[in-house]
């Protein structure tokens, strides 16, 4: 934080080789960072109806919808390969994978407008607004 | 015994029923009820009810069901074979519970415990039997809780029925062994076939009774534990056997509804101590900019460290 004076800096060109793949935000906090079985224990057991996608997580039940990026927007999961030793060094992060649409999942209510990422998605169109360039 | 519309869906609670005879729906009819596979951490409870009019309760006397955990398995499927030969006058109903229903009911915000689902589960039996117009005159239930609070609530919400709830029923009414054999040979086939939802490859099913103190049950919740998802839905999740493995060998998992002490979770979440805020030099990050409500509703940041 203060006083550091490294830079981090993102590998855009890593961006080609970035896979899309499937997100899940899910309502909880995981004490993991790596690798999970997604495909084997979550897709395999989502329940698609209608507008309304159920599963359940460590035996809770959850709805979820897909959640698109906003336009022109792309969303990057980002990676740290080499960890600096010291945070005086400079830091890269790789685009491991990228996403244009997430699925967004609640506990036991379904998703609505009034939660937090689905909100956060209107932040773009408002910044294009108040930050864009003014036109005669 | 048709189990497919359940095993195509296992991860919901299912309605199985036999054809009603029809002298049940012009005689006076007996029902008992009974559950099979509540304390196991595999697989789904199942609850079954079986009637018949109460002028061939010594048939069924005769044809000599018993309580199903006298039983073994054999026995079991030989009965109930004897039950469906009477389906001219004897019907059933099962409601298999799945170990994912038993698991998110248990688990949800508003905890539904087990004793008020095996109960709604019981009466929406009951209930199913008299919309399918069985001339319901007498209930014996196995006992789930007390059985005079018990058999308070099921004569209140049942006013014409003549209700009995005893412990060990099944022992002691032979319509309640009856519909105590439907249910466990309905678990039995259901744990035997298990479908898994997951892409386990080929599972291991020697998995034992269910129980938790089966060895063999223990080795093979040891065996399947996934560090992050947990178990499949064929675990019961609410059981503490299940919950006290994925505590120790999985990663911890937070819920915003969770009991947790407020102080670990405000280190957790980087909170500052109330503290802080009285201690002198007021290091406040930046004083001067407070981010506006727009942004920490939608938890948004600007983002300057990582």
């Amino acid at each position: 934080m203060s006083g550091n004076t490294s830079v981090t800096r993102v590998d855009v060109s890593s961006v080609a080789q970035a896979q899309r793949v499937p997100v899940h935000f899910l309502p909880c906090e995981i004490e993991h960072n790596g690798p999970a079985q997604v495909s084997e224990y979550l897709t395999t057991t989502t329940k698609d109806c209608k507008l309304e996608k159920t599963v359940s997580f460590r035996g809770r039940g959850l709805k979820g919808q897909e959640l698109s990026c906003p336009q022109g927007y792309t969303g990057l999961v980002l990676k740290e390969t080499n960890k600096p030793s010291s945070d005086h060094e400079d830091r890269t992060l790789r685009v491991s994978s990228v996403f244009d649409k997430l699925t967004y999942w609640n506990l036991e209510t379904p998703p609505n407008s009034d939660d937090t990422v689905v909100m956060a998605m209107d932040w773009p169109e408002l910044a294009e607004a108040i930050h864009g360039p003014v036109e005669d | 015994m048709d189990l497919s519309r359940f095993e195509t869906d296992n991860s919901v609670s299912c309605r199985l029923v036999s054809e009603i005879p029809d002298v049940c729906r012009t005689e006076d009819c007996c029902l008992g009820i009974d559950e099979a596979g509540r304390g196991p951490v595999l697989g789904p409870m199942v609850y079954g009810i079986c009637f018949c009019p109460v002028s061939k309760k010594q048939a069924l006397k005769d044809s000599k069901v018993a309580d199903s955990k006298t039983l073994t398995e054999a026995e079991r499927e030989n009965l109930f074979q004897k039950l469906d030969e009477a389906r001219s006058y004897v019907g059933w109903a099962l409601q298999v519970l799945s170990p994912n229903t038993i698991s998110t009911s248990m688990l949800q915000r508003t905890k539904y415990n087990l004793n008020a689902l095996s109960h709604d589960t019981a009466i929406g039996l009951v209930q199913y039997a008299l919309d399918s117009g069985v001339q319901l005159k007498e209930v014996f239930v196995d006992t789930v809780g007390s059985a005079e609070k018990y058999e308070d609530k099921l004569s209140k919400l049942f006013p014409a029925i003549d209700v009995t709830v005893r412990p060990k029923a099944d022992s002691l009414f032979p319509i309640v062994s009856a519909a105590s054999i439907c249910a466990k040979v309905a678990r039995d086939r259901i744990v035997k076939g298990w479908n898994f939802a997951e892409d386990l490859g080929d599972v291991d099913t020697d998995y034992g009774s269910g129980y938790p103190n089966d060895p063999k049950t223990k080795a093979w919740l040891l065996k399947y534990l996934d560090p992050v998802f947990g178990y499949p839905q064929f675990v019961r999740f609410s059981w503490s056997t299940a919950q006290t493995l994925m505590d120790s060998k999985g990663v911890t998992v937070h819920w915003d509804d969770e009991d947790e002490d407020g102080e670990k979770a405000a280190q957790r979440q980087n909170n500052k101590s109330m503290l802080a805020y009285f201690s002198a030099g007021g290091n406040d990050q930046n004083p001067s900019r407070q981010t506006h409500r727009f942004f920490t509703e939608r938890r948004l940041k600007s983002l300057d460290t990582l």
